[in-house]
């Protein structure tokens, strides 16, 4: 139990730095649902970039994703529910990553998408897939402190739970 | 028992009862704020939904410009046996590239009728234009001057005339200016003022992606699309050898 251990200097900092990965996080989904919501013809055709699903089913996607990024940023921005919060940003960043190797390991030349309505890059433009899969590891890092340590500051849950 | 001891128990049973309290707490905090995630989600989701639903129930009404053929996605030049399809945006930079490169080629093979070219103009590019949403604009205005019989000098003009991307892009009353200067009239300037055909080009924008295609300009000749190497803008060549080749 926390109570009985004496506080080390690190388990002091850990809501600090859990706090950083929440709002980081936060800010990775506000933007990137941000700049996508408004032009869902333009979302629906990044994803249909992929070429993985018929179009039809591309267009739910791209109109549905936005608002869920928004949305799952705006949660993790109040922290509420941090834990699964966090779950759900680490399982949306896979199947983000696992869309990005399979349009790499198809020779596809799409714009990812990730912060932009993406799809088409035309001539001259390559497809940079290597970075796009870094930075996704990287937010996938910020996910996993927050699965591992999901108590931050200044955050809903804390503040249902009674803590300072 | 000493009375320290005794002291000593109930402070511990204090204790056990406080943790139990507080994790009684947690758990309650857990599964409700577990359950307003997954409302907030499942409500933004069907917000996502709703709002595609109107989009598609106006695009659905779109007017699709007369003289439009391919399921009235395009307007078709000449009447050669090769039918070359461009899907352009007129904001897209390559586009004007490949106009100034292989226009004046294509435009020899439609004299000598060799092809039949089907120029779909899409809106690919409404982010690049400040909000004014000059892709979707500058296609309807097309869509317009084709029903007009000016299709071929509407797009040469707007091409020469081609905003630099990420700028605002032509205003209605310049686009309406370039139309009278290749002898567009009235009905031409009412029809960009109205947005007449603005829903058609999203509609035919949303074709050209149902067809799987992503960039400006796809050319396609006979159905095959053709590209330079490494999906590279096609060179005037290399389109006319895709030509030659699909005339057999």
């Amino acid at each position: 139990m926390d109570l009985k251990q004496r506080p080390s200097r690190l388990t002091a900092a850990w809501p600090w730095i859990s706090t950083l990965a929440r709002l980081g996080l936060a800010a990775v989904f506000l933007i990137a649902g941000g700049l996508k919501v408004t032009d869902l013809a333009a979302s629906a055709r990044a994803v249909n970039a992929y070429d993985l699903m018929s179009y039809d089913t591309a267009k739910v996607i791209g109109a549905v994703q936005p608002f869920l990024e928004i949305a799952l940023g705006l949660l993790l921005l109040i922290g509420i529910a941090t834990r699964l919060s966090a779950a759900i940003a680490a399982v949306v960043l896979v199947i983000f990553i696992a869309g990005i190797v399979s349009a790499w390991a198809r020779g596809l030349q799409i714009d990812c998408g990730c912060f932009s309505k993406g799809g088409e890059l035309t001539g001259g433009r390559t497809a940079q897939y290597g970075l796009d899969i870094l930075r996704d590891v990287g937010f996938l890092a910020l996910a996993g402190i927050l699965l591992w340590k999901p108590r931050t500051k200044f955050s809903l849950d804390g503040l249902l739970l009674g803590e300072r | 028992m000493s009375k320290g001891n005794r002291g000593r128990d109930r402070t511990a049973a204090k204790r056990i009862v406080e943790q139990q309290k507080a994790a009684e707490r947690r758990r309650r905090v857990t599964i409700w704020t577990s359950v307003g995630v997954v409302a907030v989600l499942l409500i933004a989701g069907l917000v996502g939904w709703r709002v595609l639903a109107n989009q598609d129930s106006g695009t659905a009404q779109a007017s699709t410009p007369s003289v439009a053929v391919d399921d009235g996605t395009a307007f078709a030049v000449g009447s050669g046996p090769v039918t070359v399809d461009i899907y352009e945006d007129f904001m897209c930079p390559i586009c004007h590239e490949f106009e100034q490169q292989t226009g004046p080629a294509i435009a020899q093979m439609v004299t000598d009728k060799k092809v039949t070219v089907r120029y779909h103009p899409v809106s690919i590019l409404d982010r690049a234009s400040n909000g004014t949403e000059y892709s979707t604009r500058s296609a309807g205005a097309a869509a317009a001057a084709a029903v007009d019989g000016k299709f071929v000098e509407y797009h040469k003009v707007l091409f020469d005339n081609q905003p630099e991307e990420g700028s605002s892009g032509l205003d209605n009353a310049k686009l309406i200016e370039l139309g009278k200067s290749v002898g567009l009239g009235d009905t031409f300037a009412q029809a960009v003022n109205d947005k007449t055909y603005d829903s058609w080009a999203t509609k035919a924008t949303e074709t050209f992606a149902s067809r799987g295609y992503n960039g400006t300009p796809t050319i396609v000749v006979n159905g095959k699309q053709v590209t330079g190497p490494n999906e590279s803008l096609p060179t005037t060549e290399i389109l006319t050898q895709a030509v030659t080749a699909a005339a057999g």
